[in-house]
C-alpha cells in the first residue's frame, strides 16, 4: 500500500511553488521572506517525514505523475536511499533558522529574498534528485541544485565570493556535460530514460558504448561529489559561501555524486549487463587517495571553513570507498554515512558560522581561546569533531566501522589500514582545531569579551550537536533501516 | 559467577564527575581540592567494595550501550581488571594528595586538576573494557587527557614532547582500532570476557599479522624497544604528571593491552601454536637490558627514571610472553610492583626539586641528611628494583625466573639477573651519593618537603614493603592476580 500516491509529487511541488513565490513574499519587508521559506520546508518536512515512515514499513513505491505510465510518463520513485530527504528536510529547516540573523549580516537587504527563494529552489533539485525514477528528470534536478548552488555561492557579492562561484560554475558545468552524454548514451541503447525501464534492456547492449556511458556517469558524479582529485572547485566554494549554505552544499550537494552513484550501482547491477570490478577498483583507490589527501590539505589550513571544507573531501572519500567495496557492510556504511555525514558536518559548519558571526574572525589563529566565550558554540563544534573523526559513542564511529569492517570483508585489509590511518590524520587537524579553541593563548584579548551566538543560530548548532550524539548511541537504526535496500542492490552479486 | 552490578561503570564514571565538577568550580582552590580528593576516595571505596565478591571469584558486568550487533560500550570487572583498577585507584588518592602539595604555586589548576581527574577515569575505563572497542576508546581517551597535562608548562620544549607523544600514541592508537576491526571479522565479537577468542582457522599469515599489529599499538604506549622514543621527552611535565604518567595510567594502560591481548583476544594455545610470543618474549628481554644501559648514563634524575620505567615495563610484557602460570603471575602483579616503587622515587625527585632545586644525580650529596624520610622510601624503591627479599620487586623477579624455567627458556632468568645487576648499577650510586657524599657547604639541617609530599611518598614506600611480604597471605592482591591466572589457563 502506497500513501496518499500524489504526497510524493507534492514533495516536489511544495518547496518549488514555495520558491517561486519567495521573492514576491519579501518583495516589502525582507523578513517575511524568511517565514515564508521556513514555513515551507516545515510543510516539506512533514510530507517528507511521513514518506519516509512509509517506506520503512512497506518498501520501496513509485508514484506515476499524470497517470501516465513507464515508459512514456515520468516515474517518482521512492526507496530506502530517497530517505535522504528526511535530511535533507532536517537541514535546509534549521539552515533557514540560523540564517535568519546571519543572511541580515552576510548581504544587502534586497538579495535576502532571493536568498531564500535560491535555497529553496536547491532544496527542491535535491529531493527530485533522490526521488525520480527517470534518468532525464535527474539530469534536471541536479540542473536545478547545481545552478542555484553557483548562485548561493556567490550570494554576498563579494569579488572572492564571484570567483569561487565560476570555478563552481566550470566544473559544474562540464560534470553535468558528461552525465548528459552518458544519459544520451543509454537512451539511444535502450530507447528509453526511465531507470527501471533502462535496468530491464540493457542486457545484451554492446559493450563498448555502455563501458563510455557507465564510464561517464562515473566521472560525472565524481567530480559532482569532488573526489580527489576532481575536488578543486570545492574548497573555495565551499569556504567562502555564506555559513548555512556551506552547511547545505557540504552536507548535502555533494551527496548528489554519491546518490548519483547508487542509482548507477542499481542500473548496473540489476541488468547484470555492467561489469563493474574494474570501475570498483577505481572507487576504492579514489576513496582511499581523498580520505588521505583531503586530510593533508585539512592538516595545513589556517581558516576553520577551509579545514572544514577539506574536511569533506575525506569524508567523501569513505562513502566512496565504502561504495567500490561492494560489500555489503561497506555499502550501508557508506550509505548511512551520507546521513551522518550531513548532519555532523553541517553541526560544524553552522558551529563555526555563529563563531564567524560574533567574533568576525575565521582563522585558528584568531579565534584562539574563543571556547572561553562561547562555551556552547565551542562545545557543539566539539562534539561535531568528535563525530567527524568517528570516535564512538557518536555518529561518525558506525559508519567508519562498518565500512572498516566491509574492507576487511571484502577482503582488501588495507583500504581498512587506510580509512584508519586517514582518521588519524582527520584526529590531528580536528585536535589542532578544538586545542586552539581551547588552549591556545587568545591572540587579541577582546575575543574574551565576545557573547554567545544569539538563539537563532545557537540552537539550530544545538539540536545538531545532540543528533550526532544521538545517531551514535542509537546507531544500530539508520543500518537496520538501509539494510534490505543494500542487500537488494547487492542481489544480482550474490548477496554480500 | 557474573553479576551485573552498576558498580563496574560507576568506578570510571565517578573521576568523570570529578572533572567536571573541577572544571565547574573556576578558580575556587577550596572545592577544586575537596571534589579531587572526595572523588579519589569514592572511587576507592567503589573499587574496594568489589574486591571481597572480586576475591571470591564474582565477575561484575555493566552494558552501557550498544551501537550497532555486538558493539558497544560494556564494562566488567573481572580479576585482571580488578587487579588493576585496585592499583590504580589506590595510587589516584596519594598522587592526589602529592599534586596538591606540589602543584601549589603552579598556574592552570583548574586544568590540570581536571584532566588529571579525567586520566583515572579513562585508566580505570580501561581496566573494566569489556571488549577490545571500549578498551580502545578508553585506551586513546587517555591519550587525550594526558596532552594538557604534558604540555602543562606550556614552553617550547613542553609543546614539542607534547607533540612527540602525541603522535607516537595516536598512531599507536590507529593499530589497536586496526586491530580491533580485523579482531571482530575473524572471530565475530570483540569481548574480552574470555580466554582467546580467535580461531587458528583464520590463517597463520593473518593471525600473526593481526598479532604485531595489537602488539605494536598498545606496545607505544608500554615503551617497548623502539617504540619508546617519545616516554623520556614526556619527562618535561610536572612531576606528579610524570608519576600518573609513568607508574599508573599511562604506561600500565599500555601493558594491561599487551596482557588483554595475549590472554584474552588470542588465548595462551593459540599463542603457543604459532610461536610469535619467542619473539615478542626476545624483544622484552632486549629492551629490560638495553634501557637499563642507557639508563645508567643518566644523570637528570629523572630521565633515569624514565629509562627505568622502559625497563621494568618489559618485564611485564616478557612475562607475558613466556606464556607459563609462573611467568604471567609476574606479569600480572608487577602491574603493581612496579607502580609502587616507580611512584615512589618520582615522588622522591619531585619532593628534591621542589624544596632544593637539585635535578641531577651529581647534584645530590649529602641529601640524605637534608631530606631523611624522603631518601630513605628512595632507598626502599631502590632496592625493591634491583630484587631484595621481602620487597616488591623480588617477587617479581623470583616467579618470572621460575615462569622462564618453567618455560624451558632458562636464558631468561640470566636476564633477570643481569637486570638486577644493572638496575644496582644505576640505583644504588643514587643512594650512595644521597647518603655517604656530603654537601660541600658543611652545614647541615633537616629540611624535608611538605607534608602533602612527603606523606604519599612514605605511603608508597610503605605499600612496596608491604607488596613484597604478604605475597602468602590470602585476599591480598596477589590472590587476584592467581585467580586471573587460573582463569586465562583454564586452572
Amino acid at each position: 500500500m502506497t500513501p496518499w500516491p500524489p504526497l510524493l509529487a507534492l514533495l516536489i511541488v511544495v518547496p518549488l511553488t514555495g520558491a517561486v513565490i519567495t521573492p514576491v513574499v519579501g518583495r516589502t519587508r525582507a523578513v517575511r521572506s524568511a517565514d515564508w521559506s521556513l514555513g515551507v520546508m516545515l510543510a516539506t518536512s512533514v510530507i517528507a517525514l511521513v514518506l519516509v515512515v512509509q517506506v520503512a514499513r512497506v518498501g520501496p513505491f513509485s508514484y506515476v505523475v499524470g497517470g501516465w505510465v513507464a515508459p512514456y510518463g515520468i516515474e517518482l520513485r521512492f526507496d530506502e536511499f530517497g530517505a535522504v530527504i528526511a535530511v535533507i528536510c532536517l537541514l535546509g529547516t534549521l539552515a533557514m533558522v540560523f540564517s535568519r540573523r546571519y543572511a541580515a549580516q552576510a548581504m544587502a537587504e534586497q538579495r535576502i529574498p532571493y536568498y531564500y527563494a535560491l535555497l529553496l529552489l536547491n532544496l527542491t533539485g535535491m529531493i527530485g534528485f533522490a526521488v525520480t525514477g527517470d534518468l532525464f528528470n535527474l539530469f534536471v534536478f541536479m540542473e536545478i541544485l547545481s545552478l542555484s548552488g553557483y548562485a548561493l555561492v556567490a550570494v554576498s557579492g563579494e569579488k572572492i565570493a564571484e570567483m569561487a562561484a565560476f570555478k563552481y560554475l566550470v566544473m559544474g558545468a562540464i560534470s553535468s556535460l558528461v552525465i548528459l552524454l552518458a544519459i544520451g548514451i543509454l537512451y539511444a541503447l535502450t530507447g528509453s530514460l526511465n531507470m527501471a525501464d533502462v535496468t530491464g534492456r540493457l542486457a545484451g547492449a554492446p559493450a563498448a558504448p555502455l563501458a563510455v556511458a557507465f564510464g561517464a556517469l562515473t566521472l560525472g558524479f565524481m567530480v559532482k561529489a569532488a573526489a580527489f582529485p576532481l575536488h578543486i572547485w570545492l574548497p573555495d566554494a565551499h569556504a567562502i559561501a555564506p555559513s548555512p549554505v556551506s552547511a547545505i552544499l557540504s552536507g548535502l550537494v555533494v551527496k548528489v555524486g554519491i546518490i548519483g552513484m547508487l542509482r548507477v550501482y542499481q542500473i548496473a547491477y540489476g541488468s547484470g549487463a555492467v561489469d563493474m570490478r574494474a570501475l570498483n577498483h577505481v572507487l576504492m583507490w579514489l576513496g582511499a587517495l581523498s580520505i588521505v589527501m583531503g586530510a593533508f590539505f585539512a592538516v595545513f589550513q589556517d581558516d576553520i571553513k577551509m579545514m572544514l571544507a577539506y574536511s569533506t573531501i575525506s569524508n567523501i572519500g569513505y562513502i566512496i570507498m565504502g561504495l567500490g567495496l561492494a560489500s555489503s557492510y561497506g555499502m550501508i556504511g557508506a550509505s548511512v554515512h551520507v546521513f551522518n555525514h550531513a548532519i555532523i558536518k553541517a553541526t560544524l559548519f553552522l558551529g563555526a558560522g555563529a563563531l564567524i558571526f560574533q567574533t568576525g574572525k575565521r582563522t585558528l589563529t584568531d579565534l584562539a581561546g574563543v571556547g572561553h566565550a562561547m562555551p556552547w558554540t565551542v562545545a557543539a563544534i566539539s562534539v561535531g569533531a568528535i563525530s567527524i573523526v568517528g570516535i564512538p559513542p557518536t555518529a561518525g564511529f558506525v559508519c567508519k566501522w562498518y565500512i572498516a569492517l566491509g574492507a576487511v570483508q571484502a577482503g582488501h585489509p588495507f583500504f581498512a589500514f587506510a580509512l584508519v590511518f586517514g582518521a588519524l590524520f582527520i584526529f590531528i587537524y580536528y585536535i589542532r582545531m578544538v586545542n586552539a579553541f581551547y588552549f591556545r593563548q587568545p591572540r587579541d584579548p577582546a575575543i574574551l569579551e565576545v557573547t554567545e551566538a544569539p538563539a537563532s543560530m545557537l540552537v539550530p548548532v544545538l539540536i545538531l550537536a545532540s543528533l550526532c550524539l544521538i545517531m551514535g548511541v542509537m546507531g544500530s537504526l539508520p543500518l537496520s533501516f538501509i539494510e534490505p535496500a543494500v542487500q537488494r542492490l547487492l542481489l544480482p552479486l550474490g548477496g554480500g | 559467577m557474573e553479576v551485573v552490578d552498576a558498580r563496574a561503570a560507576l568506578a570510571p564514571a565517578i573521576s568523570l564527575v570529578c572533572a567536571a565538577l573541577v572544571f565547574a568550580s573556576a578558580d575556587n582552590t577550596f572545592w577544586r581540592r575537596f571534589f579531587s580528593i572526595a572523588a579519589a576516595l569514592a572511587k576507592l571505596v567503589i573499587v574496594m567494595s568489589m574486591l571481597p565478591g572480586s576475591l571470591r571469584g564474582v565477575v561484575y558486568t555493566f552494558n552501557l550501550v550498544e551501537f550497532t550487533e555486538g558493539v558497544g560500550l560494556a564494562f566488567r570487572a573481572d580479576a585482571l581488571g580488578m587487579f588493576f583498577s585496585v592499583v590504580s585507584s589506590t595510587l589516584w588518592l596519594v598522587t592526589t594528595i602529592y599534586a596538591i602539595g606540589y602543584m601549589e604555586r603552579e598556574p592552570n589548576r583548574r586544568r590540570f586538576f581536571g584532566f588529571f581527574a579525567l586520566c583515572v577515569s579513562t585508566t580505570v575505563g580501561v581496566a573494566f573494557a569489556e571488549n577490545l572497542l571500549t578498551m580502545f576508546l578508553f585506551y586513546e581517551s587517555l591519550t587525550i587527557c594526558t596532552y594538557p597535562l604534558v604540555i602543562h608548562d606550556e614552553t617550547p620544549e613542553a609543546m614539542k614532547a607534547g607533540r612527540k607523544y602525541l603522535i607516537y600514541t595516536l598512531t599507536g592508537g590507529a593499530f589497536v582500532l586496526l586491530g580491533s576491526i580485523v579482531t571482530y571479522q575473524l572471530a565475530g565479537t570483540m569481548t574480552l570476557s574470555q580466554p582467546g577468542i580467535l580461531p587458528l582457522a583464520a590463517g597463520r599469515t593473518t593471525l600473526t599479522m593481526l598479532f604485531v599489529a595489537l602488539i605494536a599499538g598498545f606496545g607505544v604506549k608500554a615503551a617497548i624497544m623502539p617504540l619508546h622514543g617519545w616516554l623520556p621527552s614526556a619527562m618535561v611535565a610536572p612531576t606528579p604528571v610524570s608519576a600518573l604518567l609513568h607508574a599508573v595510567a599511562v604506561v600500565k594502560v599500555g601493558a594491561f593491552g599487551i596482557l588483554r591481548t595475549i590472554y584474552n583476544i588470542f588465548g595462551v594455545a593459540l599463542l603457543r601454536e604459532l610461536g610469535v610470543c619467542t619473539w615478542l618474549a626476545g624483544l622484552a628481554a632486549f629492551t629490560i637490558l638495553a634501557a637499563s644501559v642507557v639508563a645508567i648514563f643518566q644523570d637528570n634524575l629523572k630521565r633515569r627514571l624514565a629509562f627505568s620505567t622502559i625497563s621494568q615495563l618489559s618485564y611485564i610484557v616478557l612475562g607475558a610472553s613466556l606464556l607459563t602460570p609462573l611467568a604471567a603471575t609476574a606479569a600480572i602483579v608487577h602491574i603493581a610492583n612496579q607502580a609502587f616503587a616507580k611512584i615512589t622515587m618520582f615522588f622522591v625527585a619531585g619532593s628534591i626539586q621542589r624544596t632544593t632545586g637539585k635535578t641531577t644525580v651529581h647534584e645530590l650529596a649529602g641529601i640524605g641528611f637534608r631530606m631523611p624520610y624522603t631518601m630513605a622510601a628512595f632507598t626502599v624503591a631502590a632496592l625493591s628494583f634491583i630484587g631484595v627479599p621481602l620487597l616488591a620487586g623480588f617477587v617479581t623477579k623470583w616467579y618470572l625466573s621460575l615462569g622462564a624455567l618453567e618455560a624451558g627458556e632458562w636464558w631468561y632468568a640470566l636476564v633477570m639477573l643481569a637486570s638486577a645487576l644493572l638496575n644496582a648499577a644505576y640505583w644504588l650510586p643514587v643512594v650512595y651519593t644521597a647518603f655517604f657524599k656530603t654537601e660541600p657547604t658543611a652545614e647541615v639541617e633537616v629540611h624535608e618537603a611538605h607534608w602533602t609530599m612527603l606523606g604519599p611518598t612514605l605511603v608508597c614506600a610503605v605499600f612496596v614493603i608491604f607488596l613484597g611480604a604478604t605475597v602468602s597471605v590470602p585476599g591480598m592482591p596477589f590472590a587476584l592476580a592467581s585467580a586471573a591466572v587460573k582463569f586465562v589457563f583454564g586452572m
